[in-house]
């Protein structure tokens, strides 16, 4: 013990000292060069190993990165480090399902030591020389502030704020605090802010389509009560790896779970029943099974007439639907044009749809109370000039499933079609079935239709609101985090989708043209300017990007098409500010690097929805060196811009956000960023969530600290069903209290007659053939890493030993072989819009024709720096239906329908590195 | 009570995630000398494992003697070693970020590398740590019993004082669970975690499990589950019994999903062949994969079964049974 003990003092010793020597890094070779002298001399040697757990203080704390695990963390320290850390295991149960605890991971486990890791910046660095050449100058906070604050308040005096982004990475942002910090500075400011739900393409966008809403998730625990689960788009043994359980528990409880993915995937490993379609064929496999259900007749008629637009009547030659100011004899209210119709087969006439419409008169609902809408059938209607043939969405739906025959959907996905037709017959007479879906299938260009007809299946069989089912993507606290943005200062926050932020200043058409030929290029883009010129969508580019500032190291790393992006929009920014707690491809290329606190060095707070727990991070020990907490940067930010604004004697500036004049007066920005001093640190900012977030108890910050986590309210059962949890619930209002949908018919909507969807054929779900790239012929699919969350810990020593110690990509052994390539080979990956190497990981696992390879990895680890970004051409690809509007919910709305970025509709090919 | 402690490690939950391995580096090996040791480490099978090829090594018993093992070399462990971010980061290196030596070996190398051909290809994860036999084969042939096992929990240690690095227990051991600190020059292995246990507490590797598949407690106590999975429902079992050591950590044996015949329906063949696991866990495998199906699909016709509840593990804690095992 005496010799660890030792090794720990003389590295702090070495960390004070290396600060008088103004070095940027402390080194832990240090520690091996002096830890193994103190030979030791005890009595026992068993004691040796019993000092060894022993610890001087506990802190409560977790990990504050976007993995939705929330996960409760004892911290012990000894001799004012971390020494490590270890699951609380505090948890309770929801209902009669498994506990929560104990929650964590390797990477968790890995923290204590990778926060003291070589990558850790620990003081305000300016880069010397030319960008990306590693070399800085160590310069103080106040240095660095004024001159960014200086540079900031030129480009303000000369364009407004709108050319400065203000963009976080997921890895920091997460925190609650930090993200509220972040929030009220851009919205005192009026810096863009680049939103990366659609930024990285995670917006469940075909959820909101049906639903007028995107939070469907539940507890992780919802995966208990399921019989059936369909785990769709997701590897939550890699990727949830503290929920894991649930699915392996619920298979021991005699659910089905039913892996669906081209590889044999960890999670394919221990489910009852793997599917293994080819890569984008998915919803060719839905609508097979969509077809099943209504061929044989296991669909449930009373929840779809009540809850769906199934009944609805459709004009047969316009394929619109039927509007009640369309009948020869309707009212005259402005209001009919909203109203939609069924055919009543108690009065055997058409009638109004309950929910649609909401104009005047009583409170809509969604109850059908005498009425018989019918699923089936054709009708003439008397129209003001002559009868209107109809028939209903159901009928249309029948229609486009046939085309879906499991035969036919054989062809393209390559699962047996009796097979298709098993898991059809399972899905749709379990009670209740689920379908657990991660973020993948918002990469692909198409995989909004692909949730929609998950939608479909789930709606049919009944399984949009009983507990056990649903579509379990995720879902989002209700936190104040806009409310404390604004508080006293009102709404003059500028925020767009990263998606369009990329498209327009990263000359993504360009790489449209070149990769997808002009046509396709042309008309993406025409849709996109017709979507903005319509002020369906928002722009914020006119101004041009000069400035951005990066909230953890995501910029550079997690971009589709990166090296486009580098070049075009990146490299060319005047002034680029890193605000990361470890060194990366974003900061290394930053003109200032400003240290930030790592997990266990700073209060903050935690809320996911997958475990009804609101989580602390309680610093367990200060910062290392000169790093600080989110919101301490951001207010440093603030007062140098104040200071500078004052000294420069710069007026009020006309700002105008979305139509909305907005004057800033850059002097008072510290003033408002503290509330007039009334917000002291992060801590009083978390104060203010809890007090003012639905459903969590109303304790301090310094209770919670104590307690590590405590529990939301309303989460007695595995689902979000009160409308009074922190959590939002929407779906259990619609199905349960009968309150329409926030859908332009009131109701799910599986069939949307815009202009758009109708001409582009996706007025209902259908599969389309994921693009590729001419000539090429692999699909490469990435997915969230095992050892890494992002790019956190992806360059931890001992997680690399773990792995191979670089990056590496799954390849089938045919096709490996065909290319003469081996296993540990490195490889070349590349198609013509660039190339990356990687070393070569043999699995049979491997679906042939598809390579696969875990993301994360920062391109710094790469040759060339250069990582999978290089080949993958999508981040032009925004399809014209995701920039839709004027049409009841579909239009732009922050964080609920944007265009997603692209990741995966590209093909590419590899060969054997020439000098690997 | 009892006088051996035991752990019941289920393979149809192990999602390789390595937080049992992390967890005991961080513990107990995180000093010079120790790089190349994971006390605890899960290995993808089939798949050479590690050490390297330890299956192929020798040691353990036969014929009521030991069985002449291998010495493993360092390199067959691999070794955690350090990245240059210091030199790319900050000192201008043109360097890509990497390991300051290349990988070519490593404890978790084959990390799902499938076995067979896709889509019936086949592979499941490992943990392993030592097994505190109860017939050690490392007790055995250490020349000056620097190796003993603990009266009040059967854990097997290694005397730090008394080892004199001879490194016949190395040898010895058949799972090559026995790791040399060529700083130190000790023979060093896993302590299943005693001050844990001393105080209540399971080993880090069992508690730190997210995906709830460790189950410890003592072989003799007859209302724990180590005793209902091992000896009632006989669904856990050692490791390599043929090494004749008598591991005292457990294994239930995985199932894997379905197969496929030519024309893509689904096939009766196992995934995973019968006869490799039988290679691995003994014949008794069988008997155990029946009960485990027999079960499963009993549950599933809404029927109870306490073996499903056993590896449900409603509540975490259950999964842990430890008396009280200090010195008096």
């Amino acid at each position: 013990m005496k010799t660890a003990i030792q090794s720990r003092r003389r590295f702090m010793q070495q960390l004070a000292a290396s600060g008088a020597l103004l070095s940027l890094h402390y080194s832990p070779a240090g520690i091996a060069a002096t830890s193994s002298s103190a030979a030791p001399s005890y009595r026992s040697f068993e004691d040796l190993y019993r000092l060894k757990w022993t610890w001087d203080r506990v802190a409560h704390g977790t990990h504050g990165t976007n993995c939705a695990g929330n996960c409760a963390f004892n911290v012990y320290v000894k001799n004012g480090i971390v020494w490590r850390e270890e699951q609380q295991g505090i948890y309770g149960a929801s209902g009669d399902a498994p506990d929560y605890g104990p929650r964590g991971c390797q990477k968790g486990l890995r923290h204590a030591k990778y926060m003291y890791g070589g990558q850790r910046v620990l003081y305000p660095m300016k880069s010397v020389g030319e960008r990306g050449n590693g070399k800085w100058q160590r310069i103080s906070w106040e240095q660095a502030t004024t001159e960014i604050a200086d540079k900031f308040l030129d480009l303000v005096v000369a364009h407004g704020p709108e050319c400065i982004s203000y963009g976080s990475g997921t890895q920091m942002a997460l925190k609650r605090g930090a993200f509220c910090s972040l929030a009220r500075f851009a919205n005192i400011t009026g810096v863009t802010v680049p939103e990366f739900l659609s930024g990285v393409g995670d917006l469940p966008s075909g959820v909101y389509l049906t639903l007028g809403q995107v939070h469907t998730g539940d507890t992780m625990a919802a995966v208990y009560k399921s019989r059936c689960v369909l785990v769709w788009m997701s590897n939550p043994a890699v990727t949830r790896i503290p929920d894991a359980h649930f699915f392996w528990d619920a298979k021991y409880n005699g659910t089905e779970v039913i892996a669906i993915s081209p590889e044999f995937t960890p999670t394919a490993m221990h489910s009852s029943l793997w599917l293994n379609p080819k890569p984008g064929t998915d919803t060719a496999l839905a609508m097979a099974m969509v077809h099943v259900i209504l061929q044989e007749g296991l669909y449930k008629a009373d929840y779809i007439k009540e809850q769906s637009d199934l009944p609805l009547l459709v004009r047969k030659d316009t394929k619109r639907l039927l509007r009640a100011n369309e009948l020869a004899q309707h009212d005259q209210s402005a209001a009919s044009g909203d109203k939609f119709l069924v055919w009543d087969e108690a009065t055997n006439a058409v009638a109004i749809a309950p929910g649609s419409g909401s104009g005047d008169g009583p409170p809509a609902t969604l109850r059908l109370g005498a009425l018989r809408p019918m699923l089936e059938g054709s009708w003439r209607i008397d129209g003001p000039d002559g009868d209107i043939e109809v028939t209903t969405v159901f009928e249309l739906v029948k229609l486009r499933a046939a085309e879906h025959s499991p035969e036919s959907a054989s062809e393209i996905t390559g699962v047996n079609p009796n097979l298709i037709r098993q898991v059809a017959r399972k899905f749709a007479t379990a009670e209740p079935a689920m379908i657990f879906s991660g973020y993948a299938a918002c990469k692909w260009l198409h995989g909004d239709i692909l949730q929609r007809s998950m939608l479909l299946l789930l709606s049919l069989t009944g399984n949009l609101g009983p507990e056990g089912g649903g579509l379990q993507i995720g879902n989002s606290a209700k936190t104040k985090t806009m409310a404390f943005a604004f508080d006293g200062i009102g709404t003059a926050f500028r925020g767009i989708s990263g998606t369009t932020w990329d498209y327009d200043h990263g000359d993504m058409q360009a790489l449209n043209r070149a990769t997808y030929g002009d046509e396709l290029a042309a008309e993406i883009d025409q849709h996109y300017q017709e979507s903005i010129r319509k002020a369906w969508f928002p722009s914020h580019s006119q101004k041009g990007w000069k400035m951005g500032f990066f909230a953890g190291n995501g910029g550079a790393n997690w971009r589709a098409s990166g090296k486009q992006w580098r070049k075009h929009a990146f490299e060319k920014l005047e002034t680029i500010v890193a605000l990361v707690p470890d060194a990366g491809i974003t900061s290394h290329y930053a003109d200032y690097v400003l240290p930030i606190a790592h997990h266990y060095e700073r209060a903050d707070m935690m809320l996911q929805s997958r475990t009804p727990y609101v989580q602390v991070l309680d610093a367990a020990v200060p910062p290392l060196g000169e790093s600080v907490d989110d919101w301490e940067a951001n207010r440093r930010l603030a007062e140098a811009i104040s200071r500078r604004a004052s000294e420069r004697g710069i007026g009020v500036i006309e700002d105008n956000v979305n139509g909305r004049r907005v004057q800033r007066d850059y002097k008072r920005c510290l003033d408002l960023f503290t509330m007039a001093g009334r917000i002291k640190s992060v801590k009083d900012v978390c104060q203010y969530i809890i007090d003012t977030t639905p459903g969590i108890p109303k304790v301090s910050f310094a209770e919670l600290a104590a307690r590590g986590a405590i529990r939301v309210d309303g989460s007695d059962k595995t689902t979000w069903d009160d409308q009074s949890t922190t959590y939002h619930a929407e779906i259990f209002a619609s199905v349960r209290d009968k309150v329409p949908y926030q859908t332009l018919t009131g109701r799910q909507t599986f069939y949307i007659d815009h202009d758009w969807f109708l001409k582009f054929d996706e007025a209902l779900p259908a599969h389309k053939q994921p693009l590729a790239n001419k000539g090429y012929s692999m699909r490469m699919m990435m997915g969230h890493a095992r050892h890494g969350i992002h790019s956190m810990w992806r360059d931890d020593s001992f997680l690399l030993s773990l792995q191979r110690g670089e990056p590496d990509i799954y390849i089938n052994p045919d096709d490996a072989a065909r290319r003469g390539v081996k296993d540990g080979d490195t490889v070349r990956v590349f198609n013509d819009s660039g190339e990356f190497y990687a070393m070569a990981h043999v699995s049979a696992g491997m679906q042939p024709s598809m390579l696969f390879m875990y993301h994360g990895w920062d391109p710094m680890m790469f040759r060339d720096r250069q990582n999978f970004g290089a080949v993958i051409s999508t981040a032009g690809l925004i399809k014209p239906t995701s920039m839709a509007g004027g049409y009841g919910h579909i239009g732009y709305r922050a964080a609920e329908f944007s265009p997603n970025q692209t990741y995966k509709d590209f093909t590419c090919e590899f060969e054997k590195a020439a000098n690997g | 009570m009892g006088k051996q402690v035991a752990m019941i490690i289920d393979l149809n939950k192990c999602i390789g995630c390595q937080t049992c391995t992390t967890a005991c580096k961080s513990l107990w090996t995180d000093e010079p000398g120790q790089e190349h040791m994971l006390w605890n480490n899960v290995e993808t099978k089939p798949g050479p494992g590690y050490p390297q090829n330890w299956q192929a090594s020798g040691g353990g018993w036969e014929n009521g003697r030991l069985k002449a093992g291998q010495l493993m070399s360092k390199e067959s462990h691999g070794s955690e070693c350090s990245v240059n971010h210091r030199e790319v980061f900050f000192e201008g290196s043109e360097q890509r970020l990497q390991r300051k030596e290349k990988m070519t070996v490593g404890a978790n190398w084959d990390e799902d590398s499938s076995s067979g051909a896709y889509p019936n290809n086949y592979h499941f994860y490992l943990p392993r740590l030592c097994n505190h036999c109860t017939k050690p084969a490392c007790l055995e042939a250490c020349p000056v019993r620097a190796i003993y096992k603990r009266e009040q929990d059967g854990v097997v240690l290694i005397d730090q004082d008394k080892c004199q690095a001879m490194r016949l227990c190395n040898t010895a051991c058949p799972y090559k669970k026995i790791y040399f600190n060529f700083v130190k020059r000790k023979s060093q292995k896993c302590v299943f975690c005693f001050p844990r246990l001393e105080k209540g507490q399971p080993p880090a590797c069992a508690s730190q499990c997210p995906g709830k598949l460790r189950f410890v407690g003592f072989l003799e106590d007859e209302d724990g589950p180590i005793h209902k999975l091992v000896y009632q429902w006989k669904v856990a079992l050692p490791l390599h019994p043929e090494y004749g050591t008598e591991p005292n950590v457990f294994y239930v044996p995985p199932i894997l999903p379905p197969t496929y015949d030519a024309d893509g329906e689904l096939s009766d063949e196992p995934r995973i062949p019968t006869e490799y696991l039988r290679s691995l866990f003994g014949k008794d495998v069988e008997s155990a994969l029946i009960t485990l199906h027999f079960e499963m699909e009993r549950r599933k016709d809404g029927k109870p079964s306490e073996l499903m509840d056993l590896l449900i593990a409603h509540d975490w804690k259950s999964m842990f049974k430890i008396p009280d095992v200090r010195l008096t």
